[in-house]
């Protein structure tokens, strides 16, 4: 075990003193970080001013007639029961819907205010117009200030939800899409950068040989390699990662209302990382067996492009399926795939994600073996 | 005269590739590097293995060092077997090849550290030892400085002195003075002299017969993977020098002049 470490010290300086190497694997995250922001300003620069003459479609009820006018930009739509607009503005075909209390002006004027009048104003958070109605008549409330109201006060006893959005799911759904396929993208680009330098480079320059006829045991060469490399594919697509939620913000500018990472807790995060962390595991490994076939840098990266269009298929394949059973979870990296869009949308159970981390270390365990039979075979080892 | 080396019937053959057949003008697809050599080496000798081009000396000496598996046949050191008990004869020996390169990004010191580890080489002694070979070779003024940016000579030194960071008894040189000038290559023959006198064993394998006689105290002649002689430097120069003597033993093995 001692000699585990040894090599993975090793392959630490080799990695840390070289500023190009580091460059090379944390690169990408700074790079996403740029794009996705430039992104995200230029849509949020087209899709968020709200243009002055726009106008939102709304359902009132109890309007006193002398406040219409205040309210120009709202084209009103009539004889909606309360069900009926709630439903309209969940599925975005209305922005709005305000109750006024019965009798608002002689409430007023009378100077109620034990409560106050309070005005009800439904709207959907995760749709763009109806954030901008909602903004718009606030601004037309507070234009209203001589007035003494109340809008949208939870009133004690009384559980009302005036944001219509099931915007948890909104942005679950929305993250469940690209995020696992963008998850991995990342990791086997900080993969790609890191082994077949360490393993066919070693071998095409001869320095591996060097080690093997010391008394260090094939497997702890083979693990040492294999836990260093796995721990810069993880720095780089941590650095990936940190880019992509960095940016998320102003990516998602405007799209949607919510703070999106506020919804999962700790335990999700938990989850994801202990999935990212085993699937780097089998990437790294399954990268290193090929390139430990490889005679050179070149041939490993070109031994290793199939693997990699491999692991995107199947990034696409758990995009597209359309029902998943449990055995699924059992496939090393695609259950893994499955069990991240499993907890973006709130419903990952926990057999599936025992399944999907168990799968990817017996994997990698297992590639960590073959890793170590190789370098005990002079054909593989010395194929000039 | 203790035993510390035992060859027996070593053999090793290589698969060929259709190019290399067509290069080498044979049909056959195997070509056999070492045929069934058979030789002992004694503690506090050193044993020249002398051999032209291609007569199976490196792959000989990467058998002994467990890089490479014979076919058949066994070879002992210090009784472990080459065979069943690598990871014993691999910390029993130092093997120096051009094959086994080191790391050009890091420096003398540090590779210094790092083979000390893996062959489990104690801090102490360690700086020790270190402190005493970079000065014998004059490593210490470069011992901060990447192997890549030495010169050809200072990394020959730098690969022999890790080749025996562990001090092992058993030590195979397989062309030390390769592409070294004759001042670098007298300090590598002196110091092989040397650590004959501390006791330890040589295998010297080279093409030079000026360094045979002058450093071995027995030698092997091994020419197409067989060993066509065996015996001490003195009994086989006591008629000719060795360079004639070699040329008979061509003649003799292969049947045409030289
Ligand atoms: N991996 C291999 N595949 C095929 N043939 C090989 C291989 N290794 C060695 N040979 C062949 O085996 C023979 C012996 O090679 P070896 O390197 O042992 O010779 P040598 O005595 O060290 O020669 P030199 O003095 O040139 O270093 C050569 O003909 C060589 O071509
Ligand atoms: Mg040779």
């Amino acid at each position: 075990m001692k000699n585990v470490w040894t090599i993975v010290k090793k392959e630490f300086s080799r990695f840390f003193k070289d500023k190009r190497m580091i460059i090379s694997v944390l690169l990408p995250g700074l790079l996403i970080y740029i794009i996705y922001s430039l992104m995200g300003t230029i849509t949020s620069s087209v899709m968020g001013t709200d243009n002055e003459d726009a106008s939102y479609t709304a359902c009132v009820v109890n309007m006193p007639e002398s406040l219409s006018e205040g309210f120009e930009r709202l084209e009103l739509v009539e004889g909606l029961s309360e069900d009926e607009a709630k439903k309209k503005i969940a599925d975005g075909e209305l922005d709005l819907y305000i109750v006024f209390p019965e009798n608002f002006l002689e409430d007023i004027t009378a100077g109620k205010n034990d409560p106050y009048p309070n005005v009800k104003v439904y709207y959907d958070s995760s749709a763009q117009s109806s954030v901008k109605a909602f903004t718009y008549v606030n601004t037309v409330f507070e234009i209203l200030q001589g007035i003494k109201f109340t809008v949208n006060l939870p009133v004690e006893g009384e559980n009302i939800r005036f944001d219509l959005a099931d915007e948890k799911n909104t942005a679950g759904k929305m993250l469940s899409m690209f995020m696992p396929m963008l998850m991995f993208a990342l990791l086997v680009s900080g993969c790609v950068a890191v082994a077949p330098e360490a393993i066919a480079g070693e071998k095409e320059r001869g320095t591996m040989a060097t080690m093997l006829i010391t008394p260090i045991k094939r497997w702890e060469l083979a693990l040492g390699k294999i836990l260093s490399l796995s721990v810069f594919a993880l720095l780089s697509g941590i650095s990936s990662f940190l880019g992509v939620l960095l940016s998320l913000p102003k990516l998602m500018a405007g799209l949607s209302g919510g703070d999106m990472a506020a919804f999962y807790s700790a335990g999700d995060y938990f989850m994801i990382f202990g999935l990212i962390i085993s699937a780097v595991l089998v990437i790294i490994s399954a990268f290193s067996v090929m390139s430990a076939f490889a005679k050179s840098v070149k041939e490993a990266g070109a031994l290793i492009t199939p693997l990699m269009i491999l692991i995107i298929v199947l990034g696409v394949v758990s995009m597209v399926l359309p029902s998943v059973s449990v055995g699924l979870y059992a496939i090393p990296l695609l259950g893994c795939e499955l069990a991240m869009s499993a907890i973006f949308t709130f419903s990952i159970t926990p057999l599936a994600f025992v399944l999907a981390i168990v799968s990817n270390f017996v994997l990698a365990v297992a590639l960590v073996v073959a890793l170590s039979f190789m370098f005990r075979n002079e054909k593989i080892m010395f194929n000039k | 005269m203790e035993e510390i080396l035992k060859v027996e019937n070593l053999r090793k053959t290589f698969k060929l590739s259709r190019k290399q057949q067509k290069l080498e003008r044979t049909n056959t697809n195997v070509k056999t590097a070492v045929d069934n050599l058979s030789f002992t080496a004694y503690r506090g000798e050193i044993f020249g293995l002398l051999g032209p081009n291609g007569a199976g000396k490196t792959t000989t000496l990467r058998m002994l060092a467990t890089l490479i598996k014979p076919d058949s046949g066994n070879a002992y050191i210090e009784g472990a077997s080459i065979v069943s008990d690598e990871s014993k004869v691999r910390g029993k020996i130092g093997f120096l090849t051009s094959e086994l390169k080191l790391e050009e990004f890091f420096t003398p010191n540090y590779l210094f550290d790092f083979f000390s580890e893996l062959y489990g080489v104690e801090k102490s002694v360690r700086e020790n030892r270190k402190r005493e070979l970079f000065g014998k070779f004059g490593i210490d003024k470069f011992a901060e400085v990447k192997l890549g940016n030495l010169s050809t000579g200072m990394k020959q030194k730098v690969s022999l002195v890790i080749s025996i960071v562990h001090d092992p008894d058993f030590i195979i040189f397989d062309e030390p003075t390769n592409g070294l000038d004759v001042l670098t290559a007298k300090v590598v023959t002196d110091f092989l002299a040397e650590l004959r006198s501390a006791g330890k064993t040589i295998i010297l394998s080279t093409h030079i017969f000026s360094l045979v006689e002058r450093l071995c105290d027995r030698v092997g002649v091994i020419i197409d993977g067989r060993l066509v002689a065996l015996d001490t430097v003195q009994n086989l120069t006591a008629e000719k020098n060795l360079e004639e003597k070699f040329f008979d033993l061509y003649k003799e093995t292969v049947g045409e002049e030289v």
